[in-house]
């Protein structure tokens, strides 16, 4: 079984090589094991689909203008910088039919108002997994020095000084000096609690329990938690939390535009959709995906909150560059602390 | 061979005077701030860090190196049988030895389970994601390359001398310590310099089983020319560390003699 | 103290193999989790059907085979010039690119690359790693090929000149000869080196060119997993091999 299996994947690899090509770059865990094959399948390409564990690792790889790949999946936040960094190729609207199936609030995103550039594909929120018997609700609860050593928070320097400012009251988005410093502190302060930075590696850590707290995205936390649904929890911090939400769009140096839109499209369609969440526990932008989710899904706490619950929550906003130069050498000290 | 080295060096030597854009990519204006930032104490720990990390790790495998190199030099027929042994480990690639050690001090990894088991200890021993961690994934990765230059000079060591010394009425022991040892000189300095200079930029080691909360100088380069996109700054680091091997490479070495 | 050496022996032994045995033990076990819990090739199977494994495991081979083949030529070529000819800079080159420490020797790679591609029209792909592989394989193959040398006695090469040989007829039938044995326990070295190599080949890698050290990366970030064991085990069996063939050449 397994040597026609290994010689099978070798002719495939090398068939491969004749058909048309798609470059996809995406979040890890971020699809369901069939929604590619059954694109390639159904268009006559090949995808080759390289995943990602942080938005500052698909930067660096893309910002240089010739990386090779012709879709990726910015979080929002990054959608602005990167606009005017000329990155992305314009959307044509006409190729992307399913586009109405989006909901109404991602119709119109406060990042990119008429989607010229980028299609929303899942959203969800930062917020703190953990292991039930210790009952958090706070981010203070992730300093807490009997915790040492059993706890992680996010290899992001947004998500990280969010959590930060939020504990010390402040907005997620403060380009004030002394408040970043401030919370550059704290974080400094936490850091020797830490067990280590971890995006979404963390999840395999929490089911095994080397982890016992960790910040993370809704769609990691859901995935632990459907892992082992007695062991582990999710809470939406009470000072408040982050609201994240990833697009996919093409990059301007992208020679397949065409196939690039048509696989957008692909996306769109709510039972593709549907499926992807069903396999990954992540949160939908697409309104007609989300009818079509078994109530179990669809009533999910950690990816499906009541809204006066996500009123709590913030998005990101495009910093000055101050800010950014500011949070970036923050960032780098707080690395690099004892 | 020297185009490859030389070009290079010239880019990060030009990076390294430029100034980082707005979100990475290098821009004028010229300017030395990389490097007086390097000297801003926040990095000054990490370079001492760095050092240290190296030199523990030097030291140890010296000292556990030396007494495996002179049971093979004195093994006799199955010399090249013991050797062997030493250096198959080593090319068998770094990253999967150092997964092998996440596998072992995982607080649900292997040790730990008999720990718990045997009823040692009551909870688990964090054993990973440590500064001990970090160096002993280095004495493991590292240990042959003070083997070999060791178990080379100790061979080579005129056996007379030692005959001689015997014959003066000196014990086993001492023996060791006023003849043997300062006689492998060359083979410590050796060892030494093979494993310091790696160490000193490591950074898979630091990563892996660090946590990536162990920041040394080749986690920093590394980070400056991937997730923070400041070339210019990563540039002047590296520029130092470069800086550093060389130095200690010229330091160490006698006229006449080589390194391998 | 004969006895205590021993002894001392056979843990630093220990200490260095046992690590991999017992990932290549737990490679077998039923379970995610280190309690034995029956035996199985379950890891092994699906380690040789995950496509993104295999493709990679593939561009690692390709990426060795090239690299050897072109440092093997430059650094015996590199070897025998340094041999005739005592060149301080290429030696201190050479061993500087020995013991340079990879990820700046990575970081100067990426930064020419990039800094070329503005005049190439080129991107990062196989080539890229390819041309960074030969650039750290060479030293390795320059210093064993140049061990060997330092056993030749030049005498022979004159002696087939004198008898009427071309230069190049000379280093080909005598010198090359002779290093035979060494050029291809140097070509072993590179390959192993070449296909381990994570560090530098992560910063190189293109679109098209992730390799097996990079996927095993990944893998290992996430933590424990036993495919990865399976991996690691089948690696460590290969390359073990190989530097066992690769250690008989070089005593022959």
């Amino acid at each position: 079984m397994k040597r026609r299996t290994f010689l099978a994947g070798i002719a495939g690899t090398a068939a491969c090589a004749h058909r048309p090509r798609l470059n996809v770059y995406n979040w890890s865990d971020y699809v369901a094991p069939d929604t590619i094959s059954n694109f390639e399948r159904e268009f006559g390409v090949a995808v080759r689909y390289g995943t990602y564990e942080g938005s500052a690792e698909m930067l660096a790889k893309v910002m240089s203008g010739n990386s090779g790949w012709d879709v990726i999946f910015p979080a929002a936040e990054f959608v602005p910088p990167m606009i005017e960094l000329g990155l992305f190729a314009p959307l044509r609207h006409e190729k992307l039919g399913n586009l109405g199936a989006l909901e109404a609030e991602f119709q119109r995103p406060r990042w990119d108002p008429g989607l010229q550039f980028t299609v929303p594909y899942m959203h969800g929120t930062t917020g703190i997994v953990f292991q039930k018997k210790l009952a958090l609700t706070s981010w203070a609860g992730l300093w807490d020095a009997r915790l040492s050593g059993k706890m992680t928070m996010l290899d992001d320097p947004l998500e990280v000084f969010a959590a930060c400012l939020k504990k010390i009251g402040d907005s997620v988005n403060t380009g004030d000096p002394g408040q970043l410093r401030a919370a550059g502190q704290q974080a400094m302060t936490q850091k020797k609690l830490l067990r280590a930075y971890l995006n979404a590696e963390v999840r395999d850590q929490l089911v095994a329990g080397d982890v016992a707290v960790a910040q993370a995205w809704a769609v990691t936390a859901g995935q632990a938690i459907a892992a082992a649904p007695d062991k582990l929890a999710y809470a939406f911090p009470a000072e408040g939390f982050a609201r994240y939400a990833d697009n996919i769009a093409i990059l301007r140096e992208s020679s397949r535009a065409d196939l690039a839109h048509d696989f957008i499209n692909y996306l769109l369609r709510p039972e593709v959709a549907a499926k992807i969440v069903q396999a990954t526990q992540t949160a939908t932008a697409n309104a007609e995906a989300w009818k079509l989710l078994p109530p179990a899904v669809r009533e999910n706490p950690v990816l499906y909150p009541p809204a006066e619950l996500l009123r709590r929550g913030e998005w990101f906003e495009p910093q000055t560059t101050a800010s950014q130069k500011l949070r970036d050498r923050l960032w780098t000290e707080v690395k690099s602390s004892a | 061979m020297l185009v490859t080295l030389v070009v290079p060096s010239a880019i990060i030597c030009v990076y390294s005077v430029l100034t980082r854009g707005a979100y990475g990519g290098v821009e004028r204006p010229f300017t030395f701030e990389n490097f007086a930032r390097m000297f801003d104490p926040l990095y000054g720990l990490i370079i001492l860090r760095s050092f240290w990390i190296a030199g523990v790790a030097t030291a140890l495998c010296l000292v556990l190196g030396f007494p495996l190199a002179l049971f093979i030099a004195r093994a006799g027929a199955r010399k090249n049988l013991f050797l062997a042994l030493v250096i198959l480990p080593f090319w068998t690639s770094f990253l999967i030895r150092i997964y092998a050690w996440m596998f072992l001090l995982r607080d649900t990894g292997l040790i730990n389970t008999v720990l718990l088991g045997l009823h040692v200890v009551r909870e688990p021993l964090p054993m990973l994601y440590n500064d001990g961690a970090v160096i002993l994934g280095l004495v493991y990765g590292f240990l042959p390359f003070t083997v070999l230059p060791l178990y080379a000079t100790l061979e080579r060591l005129d056996k007379n001398l030692l005959e001689a010394a015997a014959d003066l009425g000196s014990k086993p022991w001492d023996t060791l310590w006023r003849v043997t040892i300062p006689l492998s000189a060359p083979g410590i300095r050796a060892g030494a310099i093979l494993v310091f200079v790696p160490c000193l930029g490591t950074y898979l080691t630091s990563d892996l089983l660090g946590g990536s909360k162990t920041i040394l100088i080749g986690n920093l380069v590394q980070n400056q020319f991937t997730a923070s996109r400041d070339w210019p700054f990563g540039a002047a680091a590296s520029l130092a560390l470069m800086a550093v091997a060389m130095g200690l490479l010229f330091a160490a070495r006698r006229r006449g003699e080589e390194l391998l | 103290m004969r006895k205590g050496l021993a002894l001392y022996a056979v843990a630093a032994y220990a200490f260095l193999h046992l690590p991999l045995l017992i990932l290549a033990v737990f490679s077998f076990n039923v379970s995610k989790f280190t309690q034995w819990q029956g035996f199985s090739l379950a890891w092994y199977r699906a380690a040789f059907t995950d496509r993104e494994l295999l493709e990679s495991a593939g561009n690692s081979l390709i990426i060795a085979a090239g690299a050897t083949a072109i440092a093997t030529i430059i650094g015996t070529l590199a070897a025998y010039a340094l041999w005739k000819r005592a060149s301080p800079w290429l030696a201190g080159a050479m061993y500087l690119s020995l013991v340079t420490p990879e990820i700046v020797t990575g970081v100067s790679l990426l930064a020419l690359f990039q800094w070329s591609f503005r005049f190439l029209h080129l991107r990062l792909g196989m080539h890229t790693v390819i041309l960074a592989h030969v650039a750290f394989c060479v030293a390795y193959v320059a210093v064993v090929v140049m061990a060997r040398l330092r056993t030749f006695d030049p005498v022979l090469e004159e002696a087939a000149l004198d008898l009427g040989a071309t230069e190049f007829g000379a280093f080909r039938s005598v010198t090359l000869a002779y290093l035979a044995p060494a050029i291809a326990a140097a070509a072993m070295l590179a390959f192993t080196v070449s296909i381990d190599d994570y560090v530098i080949t992560s910063l190189v890698a293109g679109v098209d060119s992730q390799t097996l050290p990079m996927v095993i990366y990944g893998l290992a970030r996430r933590g424990v997993n036993p495919m990865l064991n399976a991996v690691s085990t089948v690696v460590v069996v290969g390359l073990g091999i190989l530097v066992m063939i690769s250690e008989r050449l070089r005593s022959a």
